[in-house]
């Protein structure tokens, strides 16, 4: 019995749908995957359970999060169309100038938001809790640019709630973990103070935050940041009501790998997918 | 100093008791984020002086000992 041989791609390869929406061949695929399960050593050294966050976010948990204060200019929101609609599209209409009705929902920027609120009135207790996500992340941006800037893109998160201390010590073994499995993988990266992409970038918490940096990000030699660590302080545990025992409002704060973007690092590096992928498969062996 | 303290009572009305002078106040979050830019201007208001931004560092707001000493210091 002869075992099937791989469907080549068409000539071209695959098309890109649109802006900021890229179809990834086979080699980038495995490139993702691969990474994404090499990158899930700091869940496993850091004992954090793996969890599937909620493919839509409600805009009244949001909005208690400040995300709309912040970020409005980011949200993808869920519509659907409105009803009148319907029997127009079905006979036919082209949906592009057909009204759109909210859900009350956007689609997730960022892996952590669905698992904290998630969380809202639960007691994690001063040992604290690790939750570990990969989810699709979407964005609206000004521009796109390759694999480096997305519409949706995959983010994986190693996320911690508990007590003020517990939090420094999570980000401390989250960029250990990063600068070793970027060496693992033949790359250096450069440890910088980054900013939150603040819709309003002269308003107080950009100011706070550029006086007193709660995000460091990890780029690649082309300046690409493809993991970043976070720290919340107490700002979640205060809004939704999650507690650390007898410590109050848990802090919290998160570790984050952006998928796409340690595949482009690694093509770059290695000069193409092929040997990129010969190196993961060798840093995981 | 006082005027301070009621500011953080006004802001944290879960807040019990005095505020310790070396309490973290950006850590806890009792000077929250987007409030800063008022803390600022109580400051500013407060000691008669404008504080520029790019010349202060996080430690100068971060408890009420240091808040005191680099802004207050000259007040009665």
């Amino acid at each position: 019995m002869s075992t099937p041989s791989i469907t080549a791609l068409p000539d071209g390869g695959l098309k890109s749908p649109g802006a900021g929406l890229i179809t990834l061949d086979p080699v980038r695929t495995a490139l993702l995957r691969g990474l994404d399960d090499l990158l899930t050593g700091l869940a496993a050294r850091l004992g954090a359970p793996e969890v599937l966050g909620p493919p839509l976010l409600s805009v009244e948990g949001l909005a208690r999060l400040d995300f709309f204060r912040n970020f409005p200019h980011l949200g993808v929101s869920a519509a659907r169309f409105a009803p009148a609609a319907l029997d127009g599209l079905a006979a036919g209409e082209a949906p592009g100038d057909l009204p759109l009705r909210p859900t009350g929902h956007l689609l997730p920027s960022a892996t952590c938001y669905g698992l904290l609120l998630s969380l809202e009135g639960r007691d994690v207790g001063e040992e604290g809790l690790r939750l570990s996500a990969s989810g699709r992340c979407f964005r609206n941006e000004t521009h796109y640019d390759g694999l480096r800037r997305l519409w949706g893109f995959h983010m994986r998160e190693v996320l911690y709630l508990g007590t003020k201390q517990g939090a420094v010590e999570h980000l401390e073994q989250g960029a250990g973990f990063i600068l070793e499995a970027a060496a693992r993988l033949g790359m250096e990266l450069d440890r910088a103070v980054a900013d939150d992409p603040f819709y309003d970038k002269g308003g107080a918490r950009a100011r706070l935050m550029a006086l007193d940096p709660v995000k460091h990000e990890f780029s690649a030699p082309d300046g690409t940041a493809i993991a970043s660590v976070n720290r919340h302080r107490n700002f979640f545990g205060e809004r939704l009501d999650i507690r650390a025992g007898s410590a109050g409002p848990a802090y919290s704060a998160c570790v984050a790998f952006g998928l796409e973007r340690w595949v482009h690092a690694m093509v770059l590096t290695h000069g193409s997918p092929e040997r990129a992928l010969d190196r993961l498969h060798d840093a995981a062996l | 100093m006082d005027r301070i303290a009621a500011w953080l009572h006004e802001k944290n009305p879960g807040l019990d008791g005095p505020i310790a002078a070396d309490e973290d106040l950006i850590e806890a979050r009792l000077i929250d984020s987007m409030d800063f830019l008022e803390f600022v201007d109580l400051l500013e208001k407060l000691s008669g002086t404008t504080i520029d931004l790019q010349e202060v560092t996080i430690d100068d707001f971060r408890t009420l000992d240091n808040v005191q000493k680099r802004f207050l210091a000259a007040c009665p």
